[in-house]
């Protein structure tokens, strides 16, 4: 089966480039409007550093060139991703739960280098919501550790390839191993700026909201603040995602097939353009990404404004 | 023409033979794909008439126990057709759904509500009714609509609300404590201030993005986005096809292991 992106234009060169064979996606194709085809100006992305798919930083390796398709200039500062169908991958191919999400680190780690290398400034995914801590026990613990393990083995990498690493969310009830991790790598890596990673771990939309109004009534009993100062952007404020320059996610990225943002950066989502496709996420790669850019390129984002404005 | 001429050019010839075959083979690639995008885009418009004509029969019953409550964003320029609001709302009538939010950014919406209930007999505001019907068959059609300050500014004087009661127990002999904010007091303190429905099963967005605008995101969590396209080409089949992938839809909630 071919890659959807369509329509084709007729290429002149004088060999054709490589056909993918992937399984199509369920986009939420608009059955109005064809897709408009997106201008073809061909770009190169600022040199950067390469990750290899192991998180193991591979000196010299070549950054991935910005594909003919996309346009620089309307690249997403923010890509935002929700990272579904890890178990669903694992049990297509009779495997354990624990290898879906191994090969889930896989993709995310492709997924950073292509970012870093295109001019994706911000990569927020979501590993694990606060939800999940009601998932069984034996579902829960391999997952810590997974994390643990790969933060072990992708600090010194993150930190050579220019990648700062943030956590958004509320880690108290995590294992104290896991904490020291996740506070060591952000200190590590804090002066980097070719991308900023942020991981939402044990987090919710309705979490970051809650525990943002707690910081403006700290705020308010310390005399820092006044009642009548207290609007949205006081509240916005003080979301988790102040950590960073662009909190507003551009684009969203679901994979496995479901329609939903479950609880994820529900503030930040107002005016983002929601991808969703039914790949799973192991499977995500780079042509499943330059779909989702391509799509996000050819939308016209008025932020609620008419034309006109 | 003597022999090394020959070798030389034999090989240059192969090359560039195949070189024109390969590039044969890839635009006669393109035309296939793109003939089949264009055969997909023909059958879902036929299969959009089907389905308004009630020709495909799993189409024909809906089982509606999962759409208590559907959300339609509407893009604030394309909400001034208050007619094709009205014909979706009918559709909406017609397939049996009873609760109904509708949204866009500007308040378009809420300005011309009254136009809309005149238009819908049967329809009452949400503010009219003691309590959203989200089992039965009510006989009337409830509408709530939605805009922008409903969103982030209700969630922010709800805030304040907890806020000033907070301080009120304080003055009063009480302690101030700042971790009075859980999320259960949020959304008694959004019910106070007047955001009243419920959390929507279903939300459609009508408009050229694939965005819901802005709608009040407290009330998002889990709920299912599907993008319909323009308002301008609504279709009946369309929507009986969004709401009928959804009743086949199963929400774990993020609780257990999605197999």
């Amino acid at each position: 089966m071919l890659s959807l992106r369509l329509p084709v234009p007729l290429l002149n060169t004088l060999t054709p480039p490589n056909i993918n064979i992937k399984p199509i996606n369920i986009t939420l194709s608009s059955q109005t409007h064809p897709p408009i085809v997106s201008k073809r100006i061909s770009n190169t992305a600022p040199p950067s550093a390469a990750i290899r798919e192991e998180g193991t930083a591979v000196a010299g390796e070549s950054p991935e060139s910005l594909p003919a398709e996309l346009v620089a200039e309307l690249m997403p500062k923010h890509v935002a991703v929700i990272m579904d169908g890890n178990g669903r991958w694992a049990k297509l191919r009779g495997l354990p739960e624990s290898a879906g999400h191994r090969a889930g680190l896989k993709s995310l780690a492709k997924l950073a280098k292509l970012c870093g290398s295109w001019g994706v400034e911000v990569l927020t995914v979501f590993m694990f919501s606060t939800q999940n801590w009601l998932r069984p026990k034996e579902e829960v613990d391999p997952l810590l550790r997974l994390a643990e393990t790969a933060l072990i083995s992708t600090t010194e990498c993150m930190k050579m390839e220019g990648i700062r690493f943030s956590v958004i969310g509320d880690l108290s009830d995590a294992p104290r191993s896991l904490q020291r991790l996740v506070i060591g790598a952000s200190k590590d890596t804090k002066h980097n700026s070719r991308l900023q990673l942020i991981v939402a771990a044990s987090y919710s939309g309705k979490y970051d909201v809650v525990q943002a109004c707690k910081s403006v009534a700290e705020k308010v009993k310390d005399g820092i603040l006044h009642l009548d100062d207290i609007n949205e952007n006081i509240i916005e404020q003080e979301l988790e995602t102040k950590c960073t320059e662009f909190p507003y996610p551009d684009l969203l990225i679901r994979t496995g097939g479901d329609f939903r943002v479950s609880n994820f950066l529900m503030w930040q989502l107002s005016y983002t353009e929601l991808y969703f496709t039914s790949v799973f996420w192991p499977d995500f790669g780079k042509d499943d990404f330059l779909q989702a850019l391509i799509s996000f390129q050819q939308r016209k984002r008025t932020y609620g404004r008419r034309e006109s404005q | 023409m003597d022999f090394r001429d020959t070798v030389h050019w034999l090989p240059l010839c192969i090359v560039t033979i195949r070189n024109l075959g390969l590039r044969l083979a890839w635009y006669f690639l393109q035309i296939i794909v793109s003939a089949w995008y264009s055969i997909s885009v023909v059958g879902n418009l036929f299969e959009s008439y089907f389905v308004s004509c009630g020709i495909l029969k799993k189409y024909k019953s809906l089982h509606l126990g999962n759409v208590r409550y559907l959300a339609i964003v509407i893009e604030s320029e394309e909400a001034y057709q208050i007619s094709k609001v009205v014909k979706l709302l009918q559709w909406l009538d017609s397939i049996g759904i009873t609760n109904v939010c509708l949204y866009d950014m500007n308040g378009v919406l809420k300005k011309s509500k009254e136009t809309i209930f005149q238009k819908l007999k049967k329809a009452k505001s949400i503010e009219e009714v003691s309590e959203v019907v989200t089992h039965g068959a009510p006989d009337h059609m409830t509408l709530e609509f939605l805009s922008y300050v409903d969103g982030k500014e209700a969630v922010a004087k709800a805030a304040n609300l907890i806020f000033v009661e907070n301080l009120k127990q304080h003055n009063l002999g009480g302690e101030l404590d700042v971790q009075v904010f859980l999320e259960s007091h949020l959304n008694e303190a959004l019910q106070i201030v007047g955001s009243k429905g419920p959390a929507p099963d279903l939300l459609l967005v009508y408009g050229p993005v694939r965005s819901h605008l802005g709608f009040p995101a407290w009330r998002l969590p889990y709920t299912e986005i599907i993008h319909m396209g323009s308002l301008n080409y609504m279709r009946y089949g369309s929507l009986i096809k969004a709401i009928y992938n959804f009743t086949k839809v199963h929400q774990n909630y993020g609780k257990f292991s999605l197999y």
